[in-house]
Parts: structure tokens; sequence; C-alpha cells
């Protein structure tokens, strides 16, 4: 069986008759994107919340994380901090929407340091990036990081749209057998979104899952049908399982009921999502459904990323993380004639050529993010500011110099202004605040409230205020 | 609770026992009270220390580890706690160390084997407190179905082949496995794919409706007397030429009286150009005929008539007649053809002859009666049955209502079929926390028991996903029904071993011991190997290297012109410029071969009852036409990808796991091989011995390469200048040796002598003492000095993938025991298995009740754990 889809196999077969290639597919988001119904797309009339932004349209955020780290040299702008700064090489890609963005230096990731764990920077950087707390070092049992910045702001206002968030990766996660790093369980390297400590929330690889999960399967016109059908076709299962967990769970204990617990959670979820889903339509597509998983790097970025740009354009979700590519990721970039894997020629100790090499990919990996940088920029809100201003693309790692494997002077940037939370067009000098500090300013410009702290926050990040 | 077990053990002094096993139940209910330890328990674990222990260990480790030396964070002389000194994780690391010759190092004097033995009696009976009758089985989290055992159980339950692997993200992995419980997590994306799949699976397989209007397709090439028909006719249309009257004929069995639907279709061929032409076609059902008209040429349009007939039941004769036109008519009619496409023949319409869909019977044995009492019995029946085989273990009353209740809140819409309800009871099923996980139950036993044996389905469940990674097949299902399958498992197990499914075990567990399953997604250069084979550019004609036989071990004897030495040509232009096709590539085919050869390695161990030694040295291999490439076996003419058998001479470098191309492929870099990789893969998965993760911030060993200015060095030139630090030494003086002994093998797995012009070195000697020349020696010191070390180390992870939890220092006394049995039974692989599925943590669990309390010490850092909870460690 190749398909689980709940659409009826004909579509199906029709649907992959008709997958398409990228360039098809993104035509037909062109066509999509030129299309003046698109502003119907409002945020929900009478929504029961705005974010805290300036105007009426609602504030998206999301987190990418680029794996590794970066060569620092090339990736910080020169100058002083404020709106006079020069784009460093690894930043020129994004020469387009400078106004639109935030950089900055100075923030750190200390609860990634070894301390007495020992090796196993990778997947520290990747479970702390937006945690801010130390993970458990173990390799099986007991796995234990923290709620992370995006499912903190989801229990807040996630119930305002279809999805309470998105989690996605780039990479075909292809899992190593054994450790993953050092003794850290791959749970920790391969998801950066946790609903919980001890909860991962694992991402989907595949465009087309994510598009049909997001506007349903089939073609354009059966979609919202479709979807809605597997909704209601899901709530009577989904009260039967519910029951019948329960009852199991009575009888658990210790780590079973964690277990348990997990399950119980995610029928929860699901259900919310159903209830919303009835209250909320379900926009309307043009662009057809993307085939499978990419064996590009770039073109599953690429694709994953429109699919990205649709649930913020439709206000499916205002909460996303993406993995470029998880920690400690060893793609190689024959496209840029880098055959070397990305860790493997990370730890390139000052020789001039293989630093050279890293740059490269740095620029890959920007440039890869320009283009959806561009698109967003290019997208009109229902407000008429771009889509990109009214939204906070956070971008970078939880490694700084991937060579040294520091979690100090992070790479990192913002860009959209947040619906005008945000002053952009600057370069910030943090000169050493928790990173978990800039993501309680995000918060507040999604117009989650009440939080006050995340792992190893200190307050909000005054300097980008 | 470990003292007062120790105090149960046979391990004690046996002048104590009775004694002691009088006071620790005396103890035990004493200390539940108080809930915190009290001093009398700990004395005689510590006691017996003191004076047995403590002067072994002041004799031989005291130069490290006492009198203000604290090598590696451990001071024995610094226990001063009776509970500092029973902690088990210091334990753990000195039996290792010591069992292994890693301590005390090779230069130091070290304990004779009375005095190993007092000692590893000591851990195990009283530091661990293990009961060697009675050792504590533990307590596995509840298994959620990773990807491969779903996709299995699936297609046990319903044969439906699902893939599992596309449709689910991947498992994570806890102690190098996938099926540990503790690690296998569930998340609302997860339950969606998992709801989303059961509808699809049931939706594939179980149909909705009780009839289907029956439908025949007679195609024209099917028409007897049709042009190029018979036996061998495509299946395709019947082309009727209109040069000359033909008639072409069929027959439709008719099963029941009744109304038929006709459908023929057909067309006119031609040329682009119009046709004057024009021909008659008549077609008949028995005698009657149902369409007489002419057709000419109409630009090739497909004409569709329909009929409606009713007809007796029996045999219906079909005939299509074409009359060409008359002589007179006649314009250029040769060029036109009658495309006679099908006749589709529907019925009978009347719903109640109607046939039965796919897999009917097999869902619903019976017709769907009326009333609805009986539907809700029928229902019952149905959906008991399978959530009864879909739990693997039976469904209680409650669930089964709830499920009938679910069915019926379908079928009672009046749109919606019986099966329809059942299908979506079915769903239910499969979304089912039962299904998605695998529930445990202990037997019955004395509330104060702290485990007891599993129920004979959990045995039933163990075993299957053991050995099968699916669920348990109807035997084995029937027998723990009946209470019967522990009197019977020997047999089961032979049964389950040398069935098919087993190939399951060998895939996953090889795919990850040996790391087979990463093989796909490596990248080599070969390019770059092969390069660093070559010469330096001066020395080019000199000194560059081909793969040589595996079957001599000097180069192939080759004159000028030989393939080979044209390929030390090409090494020699290559360095590094373009233009170069290296002779082997790790591509698709290649990683397939070798990954495959890993599994048929061990399949072949398993099914032939080999010793588990031979997955160190053997006489044979595996190999097909791809890995001849690799192993140099090119003079034996092996050709194809099916793998086969192949004898090694004697003293061949090749046989076993170690200088497999799966093994020698994963522990290399994408550009060359990597030493420490492959000696940390050996300690790691053949000896047990793990090395601590490196410190950050270590330098690559290409920086190394720097002090050789000028000049490249070897690997092993490198790594002796990187071993020269001492923080570094100490782990790689592990690594090191073994990773050089194997460097004759290069990132491909191929056979080379010389690395960058200089002929590679391979001998060394083990941080244990022993020297070697060749890899060939160091294979057997490994299945000689190593052997019980080797054992162990298979033991456990083979126990670690049946249990899908790791070992914990509880679980020493159970692998010692199946190593001895492997020892015994000289080797065999039978034993570990047996060892295994024989062993408390199979056979049992720790309760409920208990495993909290184990669990809340364990989940604690020692400190915490040793504070809130003295039970454990003081009881």
């Amino acid at each position: 069986m190749k398909s689980p889809n709940p659409a009826s196999n004909a579509n199906l077969v029709a649907e992959r008759q008709a997958s398409l290639s990228r360039r098809l597919f993104l035509r037909g988001l062109g066509a999509c994107m030129a299309l003046p119904a698109l502003e119907s797309f409002s945020p929900l009339l009478g929504a029961p919340a705005k974010a805290a932004a300036t105007t009426a349209a609602p504030v998206r955020m999301a987190f990418m994380q680029v794996p590794n780290g970066i060569i620092p040299g090339s990736w910080l702008p020169t100058g002083e901090a404020g709106t006079n700064f020069a784009l460093s090489p690894t930043l020129q890609p994004f020469e387009k929407i400078r106004h639109e963005l935030q950089v900055f230096s100075g923030l750190d990731d200390l609860s990634a340091n070894a301390g007495a764990d020992g090796g196993g920077d990778h997947a520290r950087a990747g479970a702390t990036f937006l945690t801010g707390v130390r993970i458990k070092k173990t390799s099986g049992a007991d796995i234990y990081a923290g709620a992370s910045i995006d499912q903190v702001v989801a229990d807040k206002i996630g119930h305002l749209t279809r999805f309470r968030s998105l989690e996605l990766s780039c990479e075909a996660n292809n899992r190593k057998a054994g450790d993953c790093d050092s003794g850290y369980s791959c749970a920790y390297e391969y998801n950066i979104s946790w609903r919980s400590p001890t909860q991962p929330l694992s991402p989907e690889v595949n465009p087309r899952m994510v598009f049909e999960r997001l506007f349903g399967a089939g073609s354009p016109a059966q979609r919202a049908e479709n979807l809605k059908r597997r909704q209601m076709d899901e709530r009577s299962i989904l009260d039967f399982v519910m029951e019948d967990a329960s009852a199991i769970n009575a009888k658990m204990n210790g780590r079973d009921r964690q277990k348990l617990d997990q399950y119980l959670t995610s029928v929860r979820e699901i259900e919310q999502r159903i209830e919303r889903a009835e209250r909320m339509p379900i926009p309307k597509i043009d662009a057809n459904t993307p085939a499978g998983l990419p064996t590009d790097a770039g073109e599953h970025i690429q694709i994953m990323l429109d699919m990205l740009f649709l649930a913020f354009q439709t206000d499916s979700t205002r909460i996303a993380t993406v993995l470029l590519a998880k920690e400690g990721s060893d793609r190689i970039f024959p496209d840029i004639g880098v055959t070397g894997g990305h860790h493997t020629i990370s730890h390139h100790r000052n020789n001039a050529d293989t630093i050279a090499q890293i740059a490269k990919i740095d620029l890959w990996y920007t440039r890869q993010l320009a283009k959806f940088l561009e698109k967003m920029e290019a997208a009109k809100d229902v407000d008429g500011q771009s889509l990109l201003h009214n939204s906070m693309i956070l971008y970078g790692s939880g490694n700084g110099d991937g060579n040294r494997h520091t979690h100090y002077d992070l790479p990192i940037m913002v860009a959209g202004a947040g619906g005008g939370g945000f002053k952009t067009g600057r370069y910030v000098k943090a000169d050493g605040k928790p990173l978990t500090n800039l993501f309680l300013n995000m918060a507040d410009h999604m117009g989650a409230q009440g939080i006050e702290r995340l792992g190893d926050s200190t307050g909000r990040l005054k300097e980008a205020a | 609770m470990e003292f007062m077990k120790w105090k149960l053990t046979e391990g004690s002094p046996r002048t104590r026992r009775a004694g002691m096993r009088r006071f620790g139940a005396a103890f035990f209910g004493l200390a539940m009270v108080a809930g915190t330890a009290v001093w009398g328990a700990g004395v005689p674990a510590a006691e017996q220390f003191r004076k047995e222990v403590q002067p072994i260990l002041t004799k031989y480790c005291s130069d490290c580890h006492a009198d203000g030396a604290k090598k590696g964070g451990v001071a024995f002389d610094e226990l001063k706690s009776d509970e500092a000194l029973l902690k088990p994780d210091l334990w753990v690391h000195a039996l290792k160390n010591t069992r292994a010759g890693l301590m005390p190092p090779r230069n130091k004097p070290r304990p004779t084997a009375e005095e190993q033995q007092t000692l590893e009696r000591w851990i195990k009976y009283a530091a661990f407190g293990i009961d060697p009758k009675n050792p504590d089985p533990g307590r596995v989290t509840v298994r959620r179905l990773n990807r491969v055992e779903y996709k299995n159980t699936v297609h046990d339950l319903l044969g439906v082949d699902f893939n599992a692997d596309a449709e689910f993200p991947p498992d994570d992995t806890g102690y190098g496995f996938d099926n540990i419980g503790d690690v296998l997590t569930i998340s609302p994306m997860l339950l969606e794919k998992y709801l989303a799949a059961a509808k699809a699976i049931v939706g594939e397989m179980v149909p909705v409706v009780s009839g289907i209007l029956p439908e025949q397709t007679l195609v024209g090439s099917q028409f007897r007397g049709a042009p190029g028909g018979g036996r061998n006719a495509r299946r395709g249309p019947a082309m009727l030429s209109f040069e000359a009257p033909v008639t072409i004929s069929n027959t439709f069995q008719a099963s029941h009286a009744g109304t038929y639907q006709l459908t023929v279709e057909f067309a006119v061929n031609g040329s682009e150009e119009s046709d004057l032409a024009k021909a008659r076609l008549i077609f008949k059902a028995d005698d009657r005929e149902l369409l007489n008209r002419e057709f000419g040429w109409e630009s090739n349009k497909t004409v569709r008539v329909e009929f409606e007939q009713q007809w007796e039941s029996g045999e219906r004769a079909l005939a299509f007649k074409l009359q060409p036109p008359a002589a007179g008519e006649k314009a250029s009619s040769n060029a036109l053809q009658m495309r006679i496409n099908s006749v589709i023949v529907r019925g009978p319409m009347e719903k109640k002859n109607w046939t039965k869909p796919a897999n009917y019977d097999r869902f619903f044995p019976r017709a769907v009666p009326q009333w609805a009492e009986e539907r809700r019995q029928y229902a019952r029946e149905l959906l008991g049955g399978f959530a009864t085989k879909a739990f693997r273990r039976p469904a209680d009353a409650k669930t089964i209502d709830r499920l009938v209740k679910l069915a019926e809140s379908v079928y009672s819409q009046p749109d919606k079929t019986f099966e329809a309800g059942v299908a979506h009871g079915m769903v239910a099923v499969l979304t089912s926390p039962r299904f998605l996980f695998r529930m445990e139950e202990n037997v019955k036993s004395s509330p104060s028991a702290n485990w007891s044996l599993v129920d004979e389905y959990s045995l039933a469940s163990r075993l299957s996903y053991f050995l099968w990674s699916s669920m348990p097949d109807q035997e084995l299902f029937a027998l723990a029904g009946q209470g019967k399958l522990r009197e019977n498992l020997a047999a089961q197990v032979k049964r389950m071993v040398a069935d098919s499914r087993s190939e399951a075990l060998v895939s996953n567990f090889t795919g990850q011991w040996l790391q087979a399953r990463d093989v796909g997604a490596l990248t080599i250069d070969a390019g770059k190997v092969f390069a660093r084979e070559a010469a330096p550019p001066a020395a080019t004609t000199e000194a560059t290297n081909a793969p040589a036989s595996l079957l001599t071990s000097t180069n192939l004897a080759a004159g000028a012109t030989s393939p080979v030495n044209q390929r030390r040509q090409n090494f020699g232009n290559f360095n590094g410029r373009r233009g170069f096709r290296p002779p082997v590539q790790l591509d698709g085919a290649m990683k397939r071969s070798m990954q495959k050869e890993a599994e048929m390695f061990f399949s072949n161990l398993i099914h032939e009852d080999r010793p588990v030694l031979e997955l160190i040295q053997s006489d044979y291999i595996f190999a097909n036409s791809n890995l001849a490439k690799i192993y140099g076996l090119t003079n034996l003419d092996i050709r194809g990808t099916e793998l086969r058998k192949i004898e090694l001479p004697p003293d061949s470098p090749r046989g076993g796991m170690l200088t497999a191309g799966a093994v020698l492929t994963v522990t290399s870099t994408p550009e060359r091989t990597s030493p420490v990789k492959r000696g940390l893969f050996v300690l790691n998965n053949f000896l047990g011995l793990p090395v601590p993760p490196p410190p950050p911030d270590i330098p690559a060993l290409e920086v190394a390469e720097k002090d050789f200015k000028g000049r490249q060095p070897t690997l092993r030139e490198a790594l002796e200048i990187h071993r020269q630090n001492a923080l570094c030494s100490s782990c790689h003086s592990r690594m090191d040796p073994i990773g050089l002994g194997l460097e004759n093998f290069n990132a491909l797995g191929m056979w080379r002598e010389k690395e960058h012009g200089q002929t590679i070195e391979t001998a060394g000697q083990l941080v244990t003492g022993e020297t070697f020349n060749s890899v060939q020696e160091l294979k057997r010191i490994l299945a000689t000095t190593h052997k019980a070390d080797f054992y162990r180390c298979l033991t456990e992870k083979l126990l670690t993938y049946a249990l899908g939890r790791g070992t914990e220092y509880y679980d020493t006394e159970t692998v010692d025991q199946i190593v001895q049995r492997i020892e015994k039974e000289d080797g065999h692989v039978s034993a570990l298995i047996s060892g295994i599925i024989e062993s408390a943590p199979f056979q049992k669990q720790r309760t409920r009740a208990n495993a909290i309390l184990v669990e809340n010490v364990e989940s604690k850092s020692p400190a915490e754990a040793g504070q809130g909870k003295k039970r454990k460690t003081a009881l």
C-alpha cells in the first residue's frame, strides 16, 4: 500500500500521476498568489484575541535551525549596532529585505555547554536551542529537556488557528543505528520542538503530507470536503480510543503511565484541532499538491518553506519550527562543490580551505532562506503590510563557532517586524544575554501573555525592545 | 532491596546463610515501616567487603585508586559510608574493567583467578544484591510498535503491505536499537498518522458492502475468429478489415436469470483523410440482433451503444458480423478497419444476485442478519475476534461492547452498510493503545512478590516480536490461550527460528548491531580513497597500489600490460586530477550487496546454528559480483547480484564481520579510513568496552598531518602524534591498535598495502598486552583471549534487543549465566538465543507496584536517590 491517505484511492492516483515537479508546483503557487481572492483568507472574523501588533493582521513566528554553527567571521555584520551596518558575506542574500532584518550578536545558549556531561554538543545544541534548559544525558531511558518557546506560545494562542503549530524538517531523517551523539538519545538531535520535557514533537519531512494535513487531499475542488469528512470520521474513533486509553491508564504507573499520557495528550490535541476546524473555514488553495520527498536538499527546503508560506498566508497556523537540517547533519552539497559532510568538515581547525568550504555552506543555507523571505515580502497581508512584516522568522543555531562547539555569540537573526513590534533594519549587540530573552520579546509580539520565563531567560531582551 | 536479596543468595558465605535469611525477612518488614535504612541490613555486605574484598583492592589498585590517588575519579578508600560503598555504578565499571583485563594496567600485577572470583562474587551478590537463583528481571516500559513491527503486524493481521517507512517518522533509538520502550514516544502527529494508516489499511482490505454488481469485460481480441486472435492474442481490440465479410463470436455465462446490461464499444479506424466507404456492423446476443447499422469513417470516433437484455441463466452467445460495402461503393475501403474494443456485460442487475466483493468471506463469514439484536451479536462476534487478534490477548467484554456500539453508530445511519460499521470498528481497534502498544501482564502472584512470570500471552508476544518483529501467529496464540506455551517453549523457539519470518531478527539486529543499515546513507568518495593509495607525484611509477587479491597475500604478479598495471598507471595519473574513473564505486548496488552480506552471514549463523565466534573469524564469506570486486575475488568469476557462500583459503585476511564491506565502510569517513572509528566499533560492539566520548575541541587527524612538513604521513604516524597528548592516550591506546590492525582495508573495504606510497604497518599491541602482526592474528586474539568479552558483549546486545530495554547492573548475573551456557554449548548461536529466551528478564517482570519503587530511585540522581529512598540500596 502506497498511501494511507483517507481520500479515495482514485483521487490519489490521479493526484500522483499529476504529481509535479517543483517548477510546476511553484507555478501553481504563483498563480495562487496572484489571485485577489487570496485576501479573503483573512484571519477569522471575530477571532477572540489579537496579537499585540499594531495592525489588525495576526503575527506569525517561525524558528529555523541551521546545523553545526557557522563561520563567525563571515556571518557577523560589520559596523556599529543600529541601522548603520554592512551585511556580511553570509548575510548578503538578504540585501533585498535588509529593512526587515535584525541581526543579533552576543546571544548565548549556555545550557548547551558541556559542564560535567562531556561530549555531545550537537545533541545539546539542538535540544536546548528553543528550550534553554539543560538536557539529561541519556541514550535511552528517561529523556528530559524542556518545553520549547513555540509550544509555550502555542499553549497561549494556538487555539486561534486551525493548527496550533507546525513542526517541519527538511532533512530526510534516516536515523543512524546506535547513539546519535556521544551518549545522547537521538530524540535530542532530531527534535527542536518540545511539547513538554519528555515529549518531543517529531517534525514532518514530507511536503505532500504537510500540504494534505493543512488543506486536504485530492484535487483543489475536493480538498476541503475531503478534509472535513476525514475529521468527522476521526471523531468517533478518537472518542473510542480516548476511553480505551483512560481505562488502561488507570492501571498504569511509572514510565508506562508516561507513555499513555503522551497518547492521551495526542488524542486531545487532535480532538481540539477538529473542533477548531469545525469553527474555522478550510482555506481553498489552487496550488497543486506537491510530490513526495524531494531528493535534492535545496528543492526539499524550498518546497517545505512553500508549505510554511501557505500555512502562514492562510492563517492556518501562526507558529512553526523548521529543521533546515538536524544538529550534527552531515549533508553534502555537490551543487556548490562541497563533498565533505557538513559536520565532518565543520571541525576545520583553522584550515583556510576548509573554512572557505564551510562558509560556502553557510551561504547556501542563507540563500535558501532568502528565497522564502523574499516571497514573504512580496505577499500582501490583510492589512496591506507584507506578510514578512507581520512575521518573525528567527534563523540560527545553538552552536556558535561550529569548529569549537561554542554556545555563546550564536548566529541569530530575525526577519520581519512582528507586525511592528520589532524595529528592523538594524544590528543588535546583546553583549552576553540568553537567547531565551529574545524569545520572550517574540512571545509578547505574538500576543501570548503571561510568559515570564523560559529556560535560562533572565528577562526581556532590552536591546531588541 | 538488594541487601536482603544478597542475604538469600547462594553466593554468600555458606555458614551465614540461614541466619541471615531470617534476619533479612525480619528487616524487610521493619524497613517498610520505617521507610529509611537502618544500620542492620548493610552490615553483612559491607562487612564482607572489608574482610575479603578490600585486601584485594589494596593489593592491586591502591597505586592509582587510594591514598590520595584518585585516577578516573575513583578512590576505593574514600568510600566512607556503607551506602557509598554499595553504589552499583562504581562496581559496574570495576567488574567490566577487571574482567576485560584493562585494570590493573598490563604492566602492573594482576589479581589471581581466585581473587578475581572473590571480587566478582562480592560485586554481583553483595553490592548488586543479585540472587542467582532468582535474579531481578527488571521491568520494561510499555513498548509502542516501531515502524518495522507495525508493518509486519499489519501484514500478519490483515495481509496488507503497508509502507510504514514512508508514512511514519523514523523511531528514535536507545542503547543502539529502535525497539526500546523508554525511547519510543508518541506525538499528535504520529497519532494522526496512525489514524490515517488504520483507515487506509482497513479501507484497502475490508469490504464495506455485501455485494457488488458483477461486471465482465470481453475485449475484442478475445472473440473467436478475430484476426490475430487465439491463445497468444494481445488483450486489445479486434481489427476487422472492411475488405471481406467476417464474423467473430464469444460466449458469456449468465449466472442467474435476470436483467443484464451490455455496452458495446467500437470505432472505425482509417487514415487522416475522409473515406466514403461504409460497412454494416451487426451485433447479436444469442439469435437476437441488437445492432444492425452502417458505419463509415468518422474521425476515428469511438461509438458506445448500450442494450438491456432479459437473460435466462446459462451460456449466451455474443457475435459481431461485419459486412463490407458492395463492390460498387468501394472507394478505398481497404484503408478502413472496424475496431471492436470490447463488450462489457453488467448483471444480473437484481441486487440479490450480486457477487461478493474480494475478501468478503474472510471478514464476513456469513450473511448479515436482518434484525437489530442479531446484527449486534454478529458485530460482537466479528469485532471481538478481530480485537483479540489485534491486541494479541483476549479483548474484554467491555471493550467489545464499546466497539459494537461504535459500529452500530455507523451502520444505523440510513446510507451506511453493516459492513461499513464493522470496518469503522476495526479502524478504532488499529488506533487503540492496546494495538499500538504491547501491553503485558504478570501471572497472578502473591502481593508481596516483587516480580513474577509474565503471562503466556505476553510471552507469546515477547517471542514473536523478538524473533519475527511481528505478532504471534495462530499456533503461538493458541498455545498461550491454553496456557501451554511455556511447556512447549523449546519446540516453539526452534520452529520460530526456522520460520522465514526470523529474517526480521536478522535484518533488524544486524542492521543495528553491525550498523549495516547505515551503509545505505553513506557517501564515500572513491576517487579520493584511491588517490590516497596512489604514490606521491614524484614517485608515481614506483609505489602505487591496487586492491590485491584476497586469495593471495602478495600483490598479483602482473605484466606491464595487465589490467592491474594499467590501473596502477591510472592511480598515478589521478592524484586528485580530473578524468579518473575509480574502478569501484560505493553505489546503490554495492551498498545493498554489503548490507545483504551482513544479513546473510547472520542468517546462516542462526539457521545452521554455527558458533558465534564466526562473527569474528570464519573460513567462508558471502559474495556476489559486486563484492567480488571489493574482496579481490576477480579470479573466481562470480557473476550476478545473488550472494553465495565462498570458501576461503587458509589464513585469508577475510572471513567474519570485522573485515566485511558493511563494517569497514560504516567505520570510515567520506574520504578515508578511520582507525579510531574502527577501533571504537570493535570495542563497542564486539568487546563491550565502550570508551567515554571525546572531550570537545579535539583536533582532527589532518592537523597532526601538518607536523610532517612536505610529506603525507600515514594514518598511523598521524595518530601517533595525536596520541602524544596524555589526555587522548588513555582512550586511544585502546582504540587505535585495533583500528590500525585493520588499515590494510581502505575506506571501501578493499585490500591495500600502501598509503601515500608507504607500506602500511598493521602490527600492534592491544592495551591488554597481546601483540599481533596481521589482521589474521588480531582476529585470532579477539576470538581466543577475548572470547568471553565477545560472548558477553553479544549477549548484552541481543538481550537489549530482545527485552526492549538497556541492560542494568541487576542483569549481570543473567548475562553471566547465558555466557556460561554459550561456553558449555561450544559457542553455538542456539545457546545464545535460548539462553535469552529462558532468562529471568525475558520470562518475568517486576510487578507494577514494584516498578514504581524502583523507577523512582533510578530516575533520581544518585545523590537524591540515596537521600530520599534508601530502600533500594539499603534494604
